[in-house]
């Protein structure tokens, strides 16, 4: 699935200064303005907001609930049953509220919970180099234009040419191998290869639309003053054009971070992703995948987990990205 | 025009080129070995070597990327004396675990992903932009809310966990289809058909929602712009209008994206070929994977970047026919 | 038998019999003489005509090379079909389908009476699927295959371990495959494996007493090979068959077809039943979808069989109630594998530290991960109850250590042994294949032994690659997940394989020369009572210097669809008796 790269760009800056100058307040405020009148952004705000304090309060939550993710409770499966949970709706108790995970019994609300630690840890550590690599590399490769240009290009042309999820999968082995060399646990090793290689594939797109808007701006007044007068060029970079920058940026990451907690889901549902016995939304539902027809509630609870996150952030970055490109506000309210 | 379709190609033939020796030195300069990997329980130290020299591992890395490419042009000869076995060219290799050689192997398994992509390919297409254009012609109303709506829901959705909704429902609970069992068209079109069109449909919805957003956005757009208010000043039929003008020019993007995702599908649907047990190119791909079978990966991963490669010149060069604002310099 | 137990994913490793839940397979025969070979075979007459189907999740068989056939339902499949031994076991249900009957040789062989030389004679009228008539040159060609150990990979040994062949200094033979034009010294094999003038009987000179190499011969690997058709590497795409079918289509990743070889003379032949007119073989199949489809029972599938067996998660509804739909197609029995985790010697030496772990482990945890009820029993050691005269309890769990550790595991105990221990328990890693079940595993021996004080990494291992890294001294860890079954019905393909010093299975790198010796003078025994009791210490033995940590004694569960008849779980290979299938109403 491609990104939504086309939408992205649609914020562009060169328009978004221009609406600056009318107003005469800042964006940032106009455009936060009109993101708290959209309702359904709030609220899917809210439900990220809330997702994400749990997530950091799991092992709080999960200590005060007497649950724990990790530990076995054979009490609740049923040996004739070839350890499914014991009971209706996958195990459902007052032990465990979400009831248990087949074959171990471990509680499932805990391993929601904990699961969003790490899902959520992957795509925002992912995301942030991802912005990181892109912003700079773009920036440079639209600035100085000539050879770093060309080079620059075509590194991302042959990276854009990889075949993405391939390549997660094919480099999976080798080189969790080397991280695990490095000294890491092998739990750790594939949550870090995961970042890493999200990150390398994913920069290339960002970096290519940043060169695109610096292209534009290079040629802009403010710019060609800042030139005229001397100035640095690390400062014309990041002191002139990097704050203009920001839109597309916050909108491009937006897009990103639900594509990234997909992304991870499906690596696991592919036997590629976290492992043992760190809990993952992807883990569980890749988990649960062979279960579907005879405990259908496991397979819903971390789906239904992972799609109104998804969902959420899609809703919110679709308003984010109303915000701030005056162009369709106008046009369509 | 000329000129530039013969620049296109030849950035795209180097970046082919580039694309063969990084995916070559990335899976064979690896910590693991890949004669190792030919002989599984029975390796001794000695099988090992002798496998070593049979696959010319025994080579310079720079030496067996020459022989591979050389493979690709001529064909290649494995082992010596009475041991000896041919793959023809193009030769992308020879798997010692499957015992076949790395390019009849793609081949057999490509028309499935083919059928694959392109189906999905033609049901996204047609009910993405035709809902597309839909939402764009009712802005402000329900019908345009309920179709952006229902696009952003399937687009939440990641696909493997729509295609196992199907999978439950229509095949396990309702039983309306069989169980996905892929067959060529030419052997038993029902059953092919029987089989494809819940991955289809999987693909589909996902890539639907995408480009149902995409496509009212940019008619939005280009409805807005000067020429088509002349246009509808002139008095021309809304019909035309849309079709002549606003479709025309926003459709760039839309073929942008469309040629990059059939691409990218043609490379391999994993996910989808995973789910529905669909022996494509895809499942050749994460098997050997598991398998570490190096040849068929990199044999994999080098179809799949042509596919990008290429659908990417294609692209770049249907953008300067349909958009007559992209000057050819 | 396949001997290591196939580790996940791809290779479902497949289950065999207890003598319950045959009722299906009408296990009498019937009465009338003209059903001579099935009533012999102690199995149902059936029709001739129709198709079988079977139905597996792997790409490919692993091989069909005979000399590199060495995982059980690979065996079950070709011999029952394209593929004539000297020998094979007799196509019935239970204990009985552990006897061997002659196939392709006139009786069960004649031993020397010092067992050390064993002779085959070849039936009239066995032929190649061409007409060549099979000699005993063919054999001895087949046989000098699993010399070549750089190409004729993943076969069993037994050939280079039993026959009277100098070895070399290295530990290998010093005869090393008919594939070396040079440099490979013929003249020992040649003395070895003799024919008889006519060129119909086979004798093998051993180089110890083994009272059984009668059952050794229904491997594959003592098999004929054309020597004008054998292409090395690829013979396993070129098989030259000698059964009653030949290969019409083999597509990797998608079909096997296999139809009658009409050179096949039935008159040469006892032992074959070929009752349908086709076997296909779909490959690539999803496990759920081969589940599901044989649950749904329509169609072609009417007259399927698994490959594999039952995925976990479907048990309850074929086994939970008692769903008429099921029950007469459907077994839950044991398979000949025992369950065990290898406490590897080099990386924990000190005894009390492995009985530490031995006690921590918590099997009830183990027992319910691998499907409850289904799994299996609690093992006690590495001979499992269906090898009968060799099997007797070791009492590892009751008074072994000197008190009885419950199926919980024991962590307290465990501190102790480990502060008796005198030193400081090493950090441990385990490595096991990925798959869904042994990862729960994983982690529930790390959650166990943690309990104990006793730090465990997980290092999960792709499973193609598992066997591979394991074996490597370098690499292969403290705890290792195994399997074992035996490959034919005496511990002495057992104990030797996982204990000895040169065994091919000794993935804890036991080095002990006291038991080494006692192992090697059991292998010698022809009193195979007293064998039995010898392999029964050892067995205990092993268990009490925690060598290896037993788990589970497997079980494991079939479906078939309801138009094959004489499907059930056949003890020798743990799998469908293919050979004796057929379709009910063609």
């Amino acid at each position: 699935m491609s990104l939504d790269t086309a939408d992205a760009s649609a914020a562009s800056p060169a328009a978004a200064s221009t609406e600056d100058t009318f107003a005469g307040i800042s964006l940032r405020r106009l455009a936060w303005r009109r993101l708290k009148r959209d309702k359904g952004a709030m609220i899917a705000m809210g439900v990220l907001i809330l997702v994400f304090v749990t997530a950091l309060l799991a092992p709080l939550i999960v200590s005060v609930l007497g649950l724990s993710p990790y530990d076995f409770d054979n009490s609740a499966l049923d040996p004739a049953l070839g350890s499914l949970p014991a009971g209706s709706w996958g195990g459902v108790s007052a032990d465990h509220p979400l009831g248990v995970e087949p074959l171990t019994g471990r509680d499932l609300l805990a391993r929601l919970l904990y699961g969003a630690r790490v899902s959520m840890f992957i795509a925002l550590t992912a995301v942030t180099l991802i912005a990181i690599i892109g912003t700079v590399v773009g920036i440079v490769a639209g600035y100085k234009s000539g050879w770093v240009d060309t080079i620059i290009g075509r590194s991302t042309d042959l990276l854009l040419a990889f075949p993405f999820i391939l390549m997660l999968i094919a480099l999976s082995p080798v080189l969790t191998q080397r991280l695990e060399a490095l000294g890491l646990s092998p739990e750790n090793a594939r949550i870090i290869y995961l970042v890493i290689v999200f990150a390398f594939f994913g920069w290339p797109y960002l970096a290519r639309l940043i060169r695109g808007q610096v292209l534009s701006l290079r040629e802009r007044e403010f710019v060609e003053a800042a030139v005229a007068s001397g100035a640095p060029t690390r400062r014309i970079l990041f002191k002139e054009i990097l704050p203009n920058l920001w839109a597309p940026i916050i909108v491009y990451v937006t897009i990103s971070l639900p594509t990234l907690i997909a992304a991870e889901a499906a690596l696991s549902y592919l036997g590629v992703g976290v492992i043992e016995p760190t809990p993952s939304w992807g883990k569980m539902l890749a988990d649960s995948v062979r279960y579907f027809a005879v405990v259908p509630t496991y397979l819903f609870i971390p789906g239904t987990a992972l799609f109104v996150v998804v969902y959420a952030f899609n809703v919110f970055g679709d308003a984010v990205r109303d915000a701030l490109d005056p162009r369709t506000g106008r046009n369509l309210r | 025009m000329t000129g530039y379709v013969i620049r296109r190609l030849l950035t795209g033939i180097l970046i082919l080129v580039l694309l063969s020796m990084v995916t070559f030195l990335l899976f064979n300069a690896l910590p693991t070995d890949p004669a190792a990997l030919t002989c599984g329980k029975s390796c001794t130290p000695q099988v090992i070597e002798a496998n070593r020299v049979r696959l010319g591992l025994d080579l310079p890395l720079w030496q067996q990327y020459l022989e591979f490419v050389k493979g690709l042009f001529l064909g290649r000869t494995y082992g010596s004396g009475s041991q000896t076995f041919t793959c023809d060219a193009p030769a992308l290799g020879y798997s010692f675990r499957r015992g076949e050689c790395v390019t009849p192997l793609i081949l057999g398994v490509l028309p499935v992903t083919i059928y694959l992509a392109v189906g999905a390919f033609i049901l996204w297409m047609i009910s993405g932009v035709l809902l597309g254009i839909y939402a764009a012609l009712r802005r402000g109303r329900w019908q345009e809310k309920a179709t952006l709506g229902a696009a952003l829901v399937g687009y939440s959705f990641p696909s493997f966990f729509i295609g196992l909704l199907l999978l439950f429902f229509v095949v396990i609970k309702w039983q309306l289809l069989p169980y996905p069992d892929y067959v060529p068209p030419q052997d038993d079109p029902v059953q092919f058909l029987q089989t494809m069109i819940l991955p289809w449909i999987t693909l589909a919805l996902v890539f639907a929602a995408f480009y149902i957003r995409l496509t009212r956005n940019q008619m939005l757009e280009t409805l807005g712009e000067d020429y088509i208010r002349t246009a509808r000043a002139k008095g021309l039929p809304e019909r035309t209008v849309i079709r002549k003008h606003g479709l025309r020019a926003g459709l760039t993007p839309i073929v942008t994206a469309a040629g990059l995702d059939l691409a990218g599908l043609l490379g391999g649907a994993i996910i989808v070929e995973s789910v529905f047990t669909l022996p494509g190119l895809g499942r050749l791909a994460i098997n050997s994977v598991l398998d570490a079978d190096l040849p068929v990966i990199t044999g994999t991963v080098l179809v799949a970047g042509f596919f990008i490669v290429v659908a990417n010149i294609i692209v770049d060069l249907l953008y300067a026919v349909i958009d007559p604002r992209v000057r050819l310099t | 038998m396949g001997k290591a137990y196939k580790n996940g994913l791809r290779l479902a490793a497949v289950a065999s019999v207890g003598a319950l839940a045959l009722a299906a397979c009408g296990g009498g025969s019937t009465s009338s003489d003209a059903s001579g070979s099935a009533a012999a075979a102690g199995v149902t007459e059936g029709t001739k005509g129709g198709t079988i189907n079977a139905l597996t999740l792997s790409e490919q068989w692993q091989h069909v090379d005979p000399q590199r056939m060495y995982t059980g339902v690979d065996i079950a499949f070709f011999t029952g079909y394209t593929t004539r031994t000297l020998t094979q076991y007799k196509y019935a249900p239970g204990a009985e389908g552990t006897t061997i009957v002659p196939d392709m040789a006139t009786d069960l062989g004649t031993a020397s009476a010092d067992a050390k030389t064993w002779s085959f004679t070849i039936r009239d009228g066995v032929s190649f699927q061409d007409g060549t008539p099979v000699t005993c040159e063919d054999i001895k060609y087949g046989v000098s295959r699993t010399f070549a150990t750089d190409i004729i990979t993943d076969g069993p040994a037994y050939a280079i371990s039993y026959l009277d062949i100098p070895k070399l200094e290295d530990g290998t033979s010093e005869y090393k495959g008919p594939f070396l034009a040079e440099g490979s010294i013929v003249a020992g094999f040649d003395k070895a494996v003799t024919c008889s003038e006519d060129n119909k009987t086979i004798t093998f000179k051993l180089n110890r007493p083994v009272g059984d190499f009668n059952y050794a011969v229904t491997l594959p690997a003592f098999s004929p090979v054309p020597k004008a058709a054998d292409t090395g590497e690829k013979y396993d795409d070129n098989y030259v068959a000698t059964g009653p079918y030949k290969i019409q289509e083999y597509t990797k990743g998608q079909k096997m077809v296999l139809v009658r070889n009409e050179n096949w003379d039935p008159a040469s032949d006892d032992y074959h039943l070929a009752y349908p007119d086709q076997i296909v073989v779909s490959f690539a199949i999803d496990a759920a979808a081969i589940d599901q489809r044989l649950i749904a029972d329509a169609g072609e599938d009417k007259t399927a069989v698994m490959v594999g067996q039952l995925q976990p998660e479907n048990l309850a509804t074929i086994f939970g109630t008692d769903d008429p739909r099921f029950k007469d197609r459907s077994v839950d029995g044991y398979d000949p594998y025992v369950r065990y985790t290898v406490i590897n010697t080099q990386k924990v030496p000190n005894l009390k530290q492995r009985i530490a772990i031995a006690v921590a482990i918590n099997r009830a945890e183990v027992i319910a991960a691998r499907g409850g009820d289904f799994a299996g029993d609690i093992a006690d050691g590495v001979i499992k109850p269906n090898l009968a005269a060799d099997y007797a309890p070791s009492g590892m769990w009751t008074d072994m250590f000197g008190q009885a550790v419950p199926d919980t595991g024991d962590p307290e105990f465990a501190k102790k042994l480990i502060a008796e221990s005198g030193e400081p328990m090493p950090e441990l890693t385990y490595q096991f294949p990925q798959n869904p079940v042994d990862e729960k595993i994983a982690a529930s021996y790390q959650a166990a032994l943690a309990k104990a004080g006793i730090t465990v990494k997980l290092e999960p291992i792709e499973p193609s690659q598992y066997y591979g890294i394991v074996f490597d001294p370098e690499k292969a860890q403290a705890l290792i997940r195994s399997g074992w079954a035996p490959d034919w019905q005496n511990a002495s393909t057992v104990i030797p394989e996982l204990f000895g010093k040169t065994g091919g299975f000794n993935l804890g790198l036991v080095d002990d020369p006291a038991f080494e010796a006692k192992v090697q003078e059991a292998a010698a025994m022809t009193d195979r009572a007293a064998q039995g009791k010898a392999w029964q210490a050892l067995n205990k033995e092993a268990m009490q210097n925690a060598w290896v940590v037993p788990t589970v004694f497997g079980k494991a569960q079939f479906l078939w669809g309801s138009n094959v008849g004489n499907a059930f779980l056949w003890d020798p290979y743990g799998s469908m008796p293919y050979g004796a299938l057929f379709v009910k109403s063609a």
